[in-house]
């Protein structure tokens, strides 16, 4: 017959094993309730800053990552920094807008994708895709500083 | 990085606009200089400046010549090979065209560097190609971007000394090189040519650093150039960077600025007119005025900080339109002591901004420099 205090350990070991497989499954849902650690942070600050190096260089027409994330932003030599040097006049902080070069209400992400295909003359990449996370890292990351004006022309 | 560029900025205040000093007093302030250096006094914010700027597309610069006389100035037109790029060759063609069409025909033309988009010996040598249709006189200065490559080898090669001097109708015109000088980034981290270049061809990279000047021996190339000279008679200085500090992480300055007043400090009547920002661009340092010139290929934006106040900016661009924001430059020099810089910025009536809103800086912005290239294997040590 099991005693109490097997019974206690048990159910102690189940909770946790249930907890760990909870966490796995559930993730940063559940992750968000308990205190964030140093070392957590550092994670999640390290993941942000790889997405912004990774933009940085695809903002710069850096041909390997461009070929490892499988987009062709421009096919005249053109990159993105050479009209917007340190991502300046990207305004994201003014995004969404009404974005009269396309005559329509825009999010950066649309403005990304105009700017490849028309002044870059390269091929528009998937809203989704990692590619388009990292220009948008990096260039929300490089104005940092600036203040939300949503809307502005 | 604002803090540091503060300390720069006021020294250079400090320095080169001190109270009574400013290019050329003798001479008649004209309505639109007035209007300029009226905006030095009272509280000149955005919004009140814009008011009082009149609809002009020209600035005037007071001198003195023996006989009236125009020239016309070309640069940045960053040519890649013309089966990569056509719509930069299409855009020096045009202006090569309306060069030629000038009636009466320009003196001289003034190539102001930046012929090149990466150094290539195709790049170049299309550049001369396309530049041979204009038959008036040519005279070239270098820019980053001929120069990295083969450290101006080829420049050489099809254009010779990268400075030069000549007199024309009363007038000394200096061609000053403000690229080459740049300190070696590129051994300590066994770069090739294309690396090398690479870093040179990005404007606001961090590895090759503050590149521009002019050299302790092309100043005193300079010194002894203008030794002879009047120092009440009109000096034009044609330079790639501006010849002050406006936004060194983007190399819009050179280094010893210091140094190139001290030697233009006891002549009255200086003009530097300069490429490499690819915007309508004016400021006085000193006893010099400063202009900075469209390029071709396209428009920069204004740094983030230290536009002079008295340049009245450009307008905001059409990113759509690649004739937007870019075009050449007529400079007459006029007998009853004026010269006049025309900016022909094509598709466009209004250079200058209108409103608030014209302005590319209308949406405030706080940016920070870029982080891929201080990481391995380019971080300094």
């Amino acid at each position: 017959m099991i005693n109490t205090s097997t019974f206690l350990c048990i159910l102690r070991r189940s909770i946790v094993a249930g907890a760990v497989v909870a966490a796995a499954v559930v993730g940063p849902a559940s992750a968000n309730k308990d205190p964030v650690t140093p070392k957590q942070l550092k994670l999640y600050q390290e993941a942000f800053m790889e997405e912004v190096r990774k933009g940085d260089l695809l903002f710069h027409g850096d041909a390997a990552m461009k070929e490892q994330l499988g987009v062709k932003l421009s096919t005249t030599g053109w990159a993105c920094a050479m009209c917007h040097p340190m991502a300046s006049d990207t305004h994201p902080q003014a995004f969404p807008k009404f974005q009269a070069s396309m005559a329509k209400f825009a999010t950066l992400r649309d403005m990304i994708n105009w700017c490849i295909e028309k002044p870059s003359q390269g091929e528009k990449i998937d809203p989704e895709s990692e590619a388009m996370k990292a220009l948008e890292a990096y260039i929300t990351w490089s104005n940092s500083g600036s203040v939300l004006v949503p809307g502005k022309y | 990085m604002s803090d540091e560029l503060d300390r720069i900025r006021r020294e250079m205040h400090a320095v080169l606009q001190q109270p009574g000093v400013r290019p050329d007093d003798s001479l008649q302030i004209t309505r639109r200089t007035f209007i300029h250096r009226s905006l030095l006094f009272g509280a000149a914010s955005v919004g009140q400046t814009f008011a009082w700027w009149p609809l002009l597309n020209t600035i005037d610069v007071a001198h003195a010549a023996e006989a009236p006389f125009k020239f016309a100035w070309i640069s940045d037109t960053h040519l890649y090979e013309r089966s990569l790029n056509t719509r930069f060759v299409d855009k020096v063609v045009r202006a090569v065209q309306e060069v030629q069409a000038m009636d009466p025909p320009a003196d001289f033309l003034i190539f102001g560097g930046d012929l090149a988009q990466l150094g290539k010996i195709e790049e170049l040598e299309l550049g001369v190609e396309l530049l041979k249709d204009l038959t008036i006189k040519k005279y070239y200065i270098p820019g980053e971007h001929d120069w990295y490559l083969d450290m101006g080898q080829k420049w050489g090669e099809l254009f010779g000394q990268p400075n030069w001097t000549f007199d024309h109708k009363g007038v000394r015109f200096i061609g000053l090189d403000t690229v080459s000088r740049g300190p070696d980034y590129w051994t300590a981290k066994k770069m090739t040519p294309e690396e090398r270049m690479g870093h040179m061809a990005t404007l606001d990279g961090t590895v090759a650093g503050a590149w521009a000047g002019v050299g302790r021996d092309q100043l005193d190339w300079m010194q002894k150039t203008l030794a002879d000279w009047d120092k009440s008679k009109p000096i034009v200085i044609f330079s790639h960077n501006p010849l002050y500090e406006y936004y060194p992480p983007w190399n819009f300055w050179v280094r010893d600025w210091r140094e190139v007043n001290d030697v233009l400090k006891p002549y009255t009547k200086v003009t530097n007119i300069h490429g490499h920002v690819h915007q309508v661009l004016y400021n006085e340092i000193g006893s010099m005025r400063s202009i900075g010139m469209l390029a071709t290929s396209w428009p920069w934006p204004y740094a983030p900080e230290g536009l002079p106040k008295l340049t009245k900016p450009m307008i905001r661009v059409d990113p759509g339109d690649p004739f937007d924001g870019v075009g050449w430059e007529t400079v007459n020099v006029n007998a009853d002591d004026k010269v006049d810089v025309e900016y022909i910025m094509w598709g466009r009536k209004e250079v200058f901004v209108q409103s608030p809103e014209d302005h590319d800086k209308s949406i405030a912005e706080v940016i920070r420099s870029r982080i891929a290239d201080k990481q391995y294997p380019w971080a300094n040590p």
